[in-house]
Order: structure tokens, then C-alpha cells, then sequence
């Protein structure tokens, strides 16, 4: 009985960390106040499940999902790259309302509130992958590579570029720098990432509908972000297993279900809240948020 | 009368979302920031109302009252508990805005565990509807305008003919200008808070008589309000309230022609367009974006 549940949260944690470690290489390390980050999550899930559906096998669905809500990314920096600070996360912040509303109410295909239930698990050439281990295998694998890959990019020439972006964007243009550009390349590709992990979460849990990728469902990665540091993947990644750990106490409180859920958005609202006032940097993070 | 309906409808939606424009354009002028969780104290409101009048059976008027008064001080709380301290630190606005939101997803979740996450509604004054030039309107609709209209001249009498509000209006143009001079800047910002939240405190009653109450109603009328204020200006609160009045008619006359679905659409393209092309609104007041 306790193996589907430890695998259930570990899984959870692989998804949460691509997810994070992607907001924050848009948030920490290039300074893209990007609050609809959760729109791409649900973009990423709904895609994988739409394609799967229509006969699409997952190892292209896994992908596709990527590359449209990196396709959405684009939209949404084409149009803001040049709002900047509290404005832009306004801006992103209706973006993910706006994607939430469609998701609502494009009912021919999202089917609306109802949702999408009895999603297939993945099938990769034949292999289904049912139990809790493989899928956590399966999730840990994409983890780590979205790990590898951005980890190589902060580090590289274009690391440093997105970093010089978010400290002084003036004076790398007088440089000769395009930081519109870099700025529309690191939105796709944490938006990418986030359509992946969004492709995982609705596999796994095998129903999705609208209230899954609601505004107040980014409270959960923008905590995990700011807890584990801004700029900091490893941060990212240690605060995604505490964050994601601590509200399991929960289910040990015997508290009626309706509880649960709403007990855990206060305890991350309030961790996110205690942070900002006595720990501003996080635990890893090098730079402040400006 | 397809027209006069659209106008009235245009009336009462931009009432509401003045409603929720004024208290928030009044915090954001003083104090700089997006106070978000200004739509949670909108919500709590109408729970306050709901808790007192239909649970506890107090009168209507006592009820408003207190609601108010409830509203007023969780502001109140808000800022100097949270937001005063992180503004000590010289904590960013973004920071600010951040740890507004968290604020917001705390207090829509509390009102969740207490009251539920089902839809209320108060049905009170279900008076007949009257017709005018073959419009249909309640008379609640016609307070609900009136009282906007009301706030809106308060307001601007407020802000430029008493001492508070020209003090509040110099802390909105030029912070340390105004601290110079022997303003303090903090009581400043701690009467915007309590003024801004009884505002809410008033919409969110209005609100609550005129739609259902849920819980996480909040965001999406913060999201509007914001809009509305960016379109006629941010940090000046008459033109935040005539703004709003514009995105209620720009959202009533853009479902005219498109699928209702699309009203959220209508605002958070308006709220764009204005970010990107004309940040300072249509009223170009001061320096409402400092960057």
C-alpha cells in the first residue's frame, strides 16, 4: 500500500523540479517575471493528451507538447518583451488567466470543467509503462536531461549573456548585444519545458481539467522557486523535495478531503510570504529579485 | 432596444470593476506597488456580509458596517505586517507583488475551509426590475452605478481638497519629495490602506448583493479593476474609475459582436494594448510607470 504512495510523491517531485528549474532560468537567471508559467504546464498537458488521443504515439506526443507551449512562449514574448518588471508580471499573470479560460470554455475540445478523465499511461514502442516504479524511472530520466540541458546553458557563453540580460539589459545593448532576442530564447525553452513536464503531470495522473492549471497553482512552483533561491537550479531542486514533502503531514492529520487541498495552498502561501520577509535569497539563490 | 441595454449593462459592469479600481488605485498611487490581494479583500467582504446578515442575523446596515470596518483592518494588517517591512528592507515592487499574490492565494484558501468552495448568494433586495428607454435594469443596479458615481466625486474632492488626500497626492508624485517636506510618508500609506481596503470593503458588499459569492472570485475581479485602471490611469484614482466604466463598455459592446466567452479576452487584450502602447492611460496623469 505505501509503495504507490512514496512513488506517487516522487514522481510529483521529478515533474516539480522540471517545472521549476525551468521558471526559474526564465525568473532567476535572466529576470523574465514570468507568472504564467503554470499556462504553459496546462498547455504542455493538454497538447499530450489531445495528440495521444488522436493516435498521435507518446514519444512524439511527449515532444509536441513541448514545442507548443514553447510555440506559445514566443507568442507571449513576442508581445512583452518590451514591459518590464511589475507591469510584465501582470501581464503574463492575465496571460495564464486567458489560457485558463479557454481551456474552460473551448468545450468541443477541452470538454470544459468536466475535464479530460482516463488518460492512457505512456506507451513508448510498444511498452506501456503501468507501474509507479518504471514511471518514476521514466519521470527521472526527462528530469535529469531537462537538468543536463539547462544547466549546460546557464553555464555557457549564453548563460552569462541571459545573466548580463537581467543586471544591466542597457548596457548589453549598447554592447551590441540583441537581449530581445536572447530574452524570446529563453522563454521558449523554459516554456518548452514546462509543456514537457505539463505532458508527464497529465499522464501520471491520468485526468486533467481546467482547475489544475488555475492562477493560484502557481503559487506552488513560484515557492519552490523563490524558497530554493533565484538562479540556482540546485536550489530549485532541493526546494521542490521540501516543499513538495512538508504538506504530506497533511495526509496524516486525517482531515477531510476538502481541507486538504485549500491547508496546503495556505502553507505554501505562507512559506513563499516568510521567505520574501526573512530569507529573501532562499536557500541557494545568489541575486535578488528587481 | 438592443442598444440601451448594452449601454446599461456597460453601466453596471463598469461600476463594478470601479469598485474594485478606486481602493486599489489609491493604495497603488501612494504606495507603488500592485496590491493584489486588494481582490481578496473584496471577497472577504462579501463573506463578512454573508456571516453577519444571513448566519448571524444581524441587521443589513450593521452588518455593511462591520464588513467595512473588517475589511479596513485586515488592509490595515496587510501592510504593516507584511508590506511595511519588506518595503524597510527597499524590497522591490515585483517582491511586493509577489508576496501580494501569496497573501491572496492564503486568504481565498482560508475562506474556502471556512465557508466552502460552493457558490453563495445572498438574494437580498429582489425588488422588480424597472425599464428605461427599453432597457431592463434592477434598482440594485441603479445603487450599484450610483454609489460609483458617488465614490468617483468623493474621490476626487478627497484627493484635492483635504489635507490627507493632498498629502496623499504629493506622496504619489514624489515620495522622498513629499517626506522632505514633513509628510509622513508612512502615515500616508497606512491611511491608503485603510481607506483603499474600505473601499473594497464597499465593493465587495455591492458585489456580493449584485453576483454570487465564491471564493476565488477575487483574482478575476482584481484582474479587471487592474485593467480599468491601467486604462484610464493607475495612480490617479478618478481616471482609474473612468477607465474601468471604458472596459465595461469595451467588453459589453465586444460580445456584441463575439462569442460571450471571449469578455476575459476583450480585457486582457485592452490591458496589453495600453501596457505596451500607452502605459500612463488615456488621462496621461503624472508618472504613473516609473520605468
Amino acid at each position: 500500500m505505501i509503495a504507490p504512495y512514496i512513488f506517487n510523491i516522487l514522481i510529483l517531485i521529478c515533474i516539480y523540479v522540471i517545472l521549476a528549474t525551468s521558471l526559474n532560468f526564465a525568473l532567476g537567471y535572466t529576470g523574465l517575471l514570468n507568472l504564467g508559467h503554470i499556462a504553459f504546464f496546462g498547455i504542455g498537458a493538454y497538447a499530450s493528451v489531445l495528440l495521444v488521443q488522436a493516435g498521435i504515439p507518446y514519444i512524439i506526443a511527449l515532444p509536441a507538447a513541448g514545442v507548443i507551449a514553447g510555440f506559445f512562449g514566443f507568442l507571449l514574448i513576442l508581445a512583452t518583451r518590451k514591459i518590464k518588471g511589475d507591469y510584465l508580471a501582470l501581464v503574463t499573470l492575465g496571460f495564464s488567466f486567458v489560457i485558463h479560460s479557454v481551456l474552460l470554455n473551448w468545450t468541443s475540445v477541452t470538454r470544459g470543467p468536466l475535464g479530460i478523465p482516463g488518460i492512457p499511461k505512456p506507451s513508448i514502442l510498444g511498452f506501456t509503462i503501468s507501474s509507479g516504479f518504471i514511471y518514476f524511472i521514466f519521470a527521472l530520466i526527462i528530469a535529469f536531461i531537462t537538468w543536463f540541458i539547462l544547466n549546460k546553458i546557464v553555464n555557457s557563453p549564453f548563460g552569462r549573456l541571459m545573466q548580463a540580460t537581467r543586471d544591466d539589459e542597457l548596457g548589453l545593448r549598447v554592447l551590441g548585444k540583441n537581449t530581445s532576442m536572447i530574452k524570446t530564447k529563453v522563454l521558449i525553452i523554459s516554456a518548452f519545458f514546462a509543456g514537457i513536464a505539463g505532458s508527464l503531470f497529465a499522464h501520471h495522473i491520468t485526468f486533467i481539467d481546467p482547475a489544475s492549471f488555475s492562477l493560484q497553482e502557481i503559487i506552488l512552483v513560484l515557492t519552490i522557486v523563490i524558497v530554493g533561491g533565484l538562479a540556482s537550479l540546485r536550489g530549485s531542486i532541493f526546494a521542490t523535495i521540501i516543499i513538495l514533502v512538508i504538506p504530506e503531514i497533511l495526509r496524516f492529520l486525517s482531515l477531510p478531503g476538502t481541507i486538504v487541498g485549500p491547508a496546503r495552498n495556505m502553507i505554501y502561501a505562507v512559506i513563499l510570504v516568510a521567505i520574501l520577509l526573512w530569507r529573501p535569497r532562499g536557500l541557494f539563490g545568489r541575486v535578488d529579485l528587481n | 432596444m438592443i442598444i440601451a441595454q448594452l449601454i446599461v449593462n456597460s453601466l453596471i459592469i463598469g461600476s463594478i470593476y470601479g469598485l474594485v479600481a478606486c481602493g486599489f488605485s489609491l493604495i497603488y498611487s501612494t504606495n507603488r506597488f500592485i496590491h493584489f490581494a486588494h481582490g481578496v479583500s473584496i471577497v472577504i467582504a462579501g463573506y463578512m456580509l454573508l456571516l453577519f446578515h444571513s448566519t448571524l442575523g444581524l441587521p443589513f446596515i450593521l452588518s455593511c458596517i462591520l464588513s467595512i470596518i473588517i475589511t479596513s483592518l485586515i488592509g490595515w494588517g496587510m501592510y504593516n505586517f507584511i508590506f511595511a517591512s519588506l518595503q524597510k528592507r527597499n524590497a522591490s515592487n515585483v517582491i511586493l507583488l509577489i508576496a501580494s499574490i501569496g497573501i491572496l492565494i492564503f486568504f481565498q484558501n482560508l475562506i474556502q475551509i471556512i465557508f466552502g468552495a460552493g457558490i453563495k448568494s445572498m438574494n437580498l433586495f429582489q425588488a422588480k426590475s424597472i425599464e428605461i428607454f427599453g432597457a431592463i435594469i434592477t434598482p440594485l443596479q441603479v445603487v450599484i452605478i450610483l454609489v460609483s458615481i458617488c465614490l468617483f466625486f468623493a474621490l476626487y474632492l478627497f484627493t484635492s481638497h483635504t489635507k490627507i488626500g493632498r498629502d496623499m497626492r504629493a506622496v504619489a508624485d514624489d515620495r522622498q519629495l513629499a517626506s522632505i517636506m514633513g509628510i509622513n510618508t508612512k502615515k500616508i500609506a497606512n491611511y491608503s490602506f485603510i481607506i483603499g481596503s474600505a473601499l473594497a470593503g464597499i465593493a465587495g458588499i455591492l458585489i456580493t448583493l449584485e453576483q454570487n459569492l465564491s471564493p476565488f472570485m477575487g483574482t478575476n475581479l482584481m484582474i479587471k479593476g487592474f485593467t480599468g485602471a491601467v486604462i484610464g490611469s493607475i495612480s490617479f484614482v478618478p481616471g482609474a474609475i473612468l477607465g474601468s466604466f471604458l472596459l465595461g463598455f469595451f467588453e459589453n459592446f465586444g460580445i456584441w459582436f463575439l462569442p460571450s466567452v471571449y469578455r476575459d479576452a476583450i480585457a486582457f487584450f485592452l490591458l496589453f494594448l495600453f501596457l505596451l502602447l500607452k502605459p500612463k492611460g488615456i488621462f496621461n496623469w503624472n508618472k504613473g510607470v516609473k520605468k
